[in-house]
């Protein structure tokens, strides 16, 4: 009989040794061992079922969707900044912001269980109002400073009806939206839904790709998915690293993207020479529903393509890696040639049909030490330091580093999770280990969410730079955490 | 649910007397579902109401009957309290009458010092075995049980082994947090699980 809202927070962490190997030396941020602290949390108890926090990548934004709408807290202040309300008939599951805008106000894509995507952007002149001047982050911080300070709330509230302007409405899924994800250029959006498809919005807009001017808004359907035999969980976009272009330049552009599924399997779509975009592997290995995917953000050594981690229902983490040969981008070099006559030849001369039968390999080739014992919601993995956290159902917060020495980077692990020994456990881990946890981080609640965010709070002496994780929970409440080596 | 034709016409029906209660096994007179509810509600709502769930020591605060109240683990004849009084969505009997509700097929975990979690598990047995009612029913159990439950409940539906033809898409939708909450956002569904809890104290 643990934890009830309002009460104190109780949580307990483990700090487990963690042995240091000896790092390379590109992996300085490597922690040997961790410590996760909660510091206060977001001021506004949203009162019910929040499902998800968003940071922005470069403004002290978060967005966080609850009920119909979703709220936009300021990461300087942990207090509201913002709200997006009115858009949508019923629950806001997921949030996006629109990469490549630098010089465009914000905009954040909402998906919701009414069937619709929202495109929705800040409004200049509410900001200008809001006492701004100077730069867009100044601003943004100044306009949080006044909110806070106010007291009327009805004011406040007619006030936020201006703040973020409903563009457009995207429509096209039968049943709730689930995922929405942008491309790295922030040029496709992906939509995923329990219709069991995944659309591909382009953004054809007068001067998209944050040329500024905010014209008429235009978005044009490219591609409806419809292989997965369940509803799509969540999408993701494998970011722009070098390694993106480390495979399949001549067959498929740059942009790839990742399905999870509650058909238990995870599939990767590519676009070939055609502008077709069609499914180049299935990952199959979780006994559940995958309830998302989260590529590596890290640029990995030697350009290699990024990894994609995926976790499910099974209270699983796995890694996937693509087989490449030695030589970035030559794949008919090296061991799986023989095994896949096809490669050996270069395609382009192939015809459509022929092409479409042309699959990745991607091998699992770690599974995370396990930490959950229900569903796992929500896995976040740092682009700075490449640690994992992951949370769910059974409310644990679980921080992962890898030991870069202990891993074999391409062998797949075969080992069933459920059966295995300590010994296949660790070895199916493969170099990767538990570096803390929380065991109940919103007391008693599931947490829906996690996420690492940079810090702009005054509690850091690195704004911009310094990580938190930032979970979300059933309870209504958004906490950030503080994570330092020790 | 207005329906011609019902999925099971003549369904077996237990009278009041045949179902499990604490008096019919001697336990000693019991708290209702609902008062432990309420006094969930009041501890959430009243900042001066000392934490229930507090690791400090309140007993030289209260008396026994009160140690009962707040920290005895909710158990299997209170879980089946709270929900054989659920209406079945096409016969006018509670679910605890059409014995789709079992007092054997519910199974209580209590928190312990690997998880912080209870666990409750319920297996339905549907009234037929190709019954199209199956999930809505699930769902109106899951409900009434995460409504009526504290936070740190973790609640675990299912169709009883071999009771239903697709027990394993029944089950996966069942435990589908996300298709649970839009399921209960639909209009027409969340109406007609309202009116099977109207039964409900």
């Amino acid at each position: 009989m643990e934890g009830k809202k309002g009460g104190a927070v109780v949580f307990h962490t483990l700090i487990l040794s963690y042995q240091t190997p000896s790092q390379p030396p590109s992996t300085v941020s490597t922690a040997s061992s961790i410590r996760i602290d909660a510091l206060p949390p977001f001021k506004l108890d949203l009162g019910d079922r929040a499902w998800t926090s968003v940071p922005h990548p470069t403004l002290p934004l978060l967005a966080t969707t609850h009920d119909k709408a979703a709220t936009v807290f300021s990461l300087a202040t942990f207090a509201k900044h913002s709200a997006l309300t009115g858009g949508h008939a019923r629950s806001v599951r997921s949030a996006a912001w629109q990469p490549g805008r630098e010089t465009a106000p914000p905009r954040l894509v909402t998906g919701s269980f009414d069937a619709t995507a929202g495109l929705w952007s800040w409004n200049p002149a509410a900001a200008v109002n809001s006492g701004g001047g100077g730069g867009r982050l100044e601003t943004e911080v100044k306009a949080v400073a006044k909110r806070s300070g106010s007291g009327g709330s009805d004011e406040e509230e007619e006030e936020e009806e201006d703040e973020w302007i409903f563009n457009l409405v995207l429509e096209g899924h039968d049943s709730e939206v689930k995922g929405v994800a942008f491309s790295p250029s922030g040029q496709y959006l992906a939509t995923c839904s329990r219709d069991k498809s995944v659309w591909i919005w382009e953004d054809v807009s007068a001067g998209a790709g944050g040329d500024g001017d905010d014209g008429e808004d235009e978005w044009e359907t490219v591609a409806v998915l419809s292989e997965h035999d369940g509803d799509v969980k969540a999408v993701a976009w494998c970011p722009d690293v070098p390694g993106r272009r480390s495979t399949g330049s001549g067959t498929y552009s740059a942009d790839v993207l990742a399905s999870a599924s509650y058909d238990d399997t995870v599939r990767i779509w590519r676009e070939d020479a055609d502008g077709e975009w069609v499914c180049v592997a299935v990952l199959e290995g979780h006994d559940g529903t995958v309830w998302g995917l989260e590529w590596e953000q890290k640029p990995r050594p030697g350009g290699r393509f990024p990894r994609l981690l995926t976790f499910s229902a099974d209270a699983r983490i796995r890694i996937w890696t693509l087989r490449q040969g030695e030589a970035d981008g030559e794949k008919a070099d090296g061991e799986n040639a023989s095994s896949h006559p096809m490669f050996q030849s270069g395609f382009g001369g192939l015809p459509n049909t022929m092409r479409r039968s042309l699959r990745e390999e991607w091998d699992c080739t770690a599974v995370l030490p396990q930490a959950h014992t229900r569903d796992i919601y929500s896995v976040t993995w740092s682009a700075a330091t490449g640690m994992v956290a992951s949370t769910g159902s059974d409310g644990v917060i679980a921080v992962y580093g890898e030991d870069p020495a202990a891993a074999k980077q391409t062998a797949p692990q075969t080992t069933d999770g459920a059966d295995a020994t300590a010994a296949a456990a660790a070895d199916a881990a493969n170099g990767w280990r538990l570096l803390a946890t929380v065991t109940d981080g919103h007391g008693g609640y599931e947490v829906n969410h996690v996420t690492w965010c940079k810090r702009f709070d005054p509690g850091t002496d690195h704004k911009g730079e310094e990580e938190m994780l930032v979970t979300t929970g059933d309870d209504g409440v958004v906490r950030p955490w503080q994570v330092r080596a020790v | 649910m207005q329906k011609s034709e019902l999925d099971n016409a003549n369904p077996t029906i237990l009278s009041v007397s045949q179902l499990p209660s604490r008096r019919a096994t001697g336990g000693t007179a019991r708290h209702g579902p609902d008062s432990k509810y309420d006094y969930a509600a009041l501890a959430s709502l009243s900042s001066d109401t000392p934490s229930w769930h507090s690791d400090d020591d309140i007993d030289g605060d209260y008396g026994d009957a009160h140690d009962e109240i707040w920290e005895a683990p909710v158990d299997e004849q209170e879980i089946y309290d709270l929900i054989s009084t659920i209406s079945d969505p096409e016969h006018p009997n509670t679910l605890g009458e059409l014995n789709v509700v079992r007092l054997p097929d519910i199974r209580v975990t209590p928190a312990g010092q690997r998880s912080n979690l209870t666990t409750v598990l319920v297996d339905l047995t549907p009234t037929v075995n190709h019954c199209s009612l199956a999930t809505v029913i699930g769902l109106a159990v899951r409900w009434r049980l995460e409504q009526a439950l504290p936070p740190s409940y973790r609640v675990d539906v299912r169709m009883k082994d071999g009771s239903h033809a697709q027990d394993d898409q029944v089950n996966k939708q069942l435990g589908d947090k996300e298709r649970v909450a839009a399921a209960l956002e639909n209009d027409t569904l969340r109406n007609v699980v309202d009116k099977m809890l109207e039964t409900c104290a």
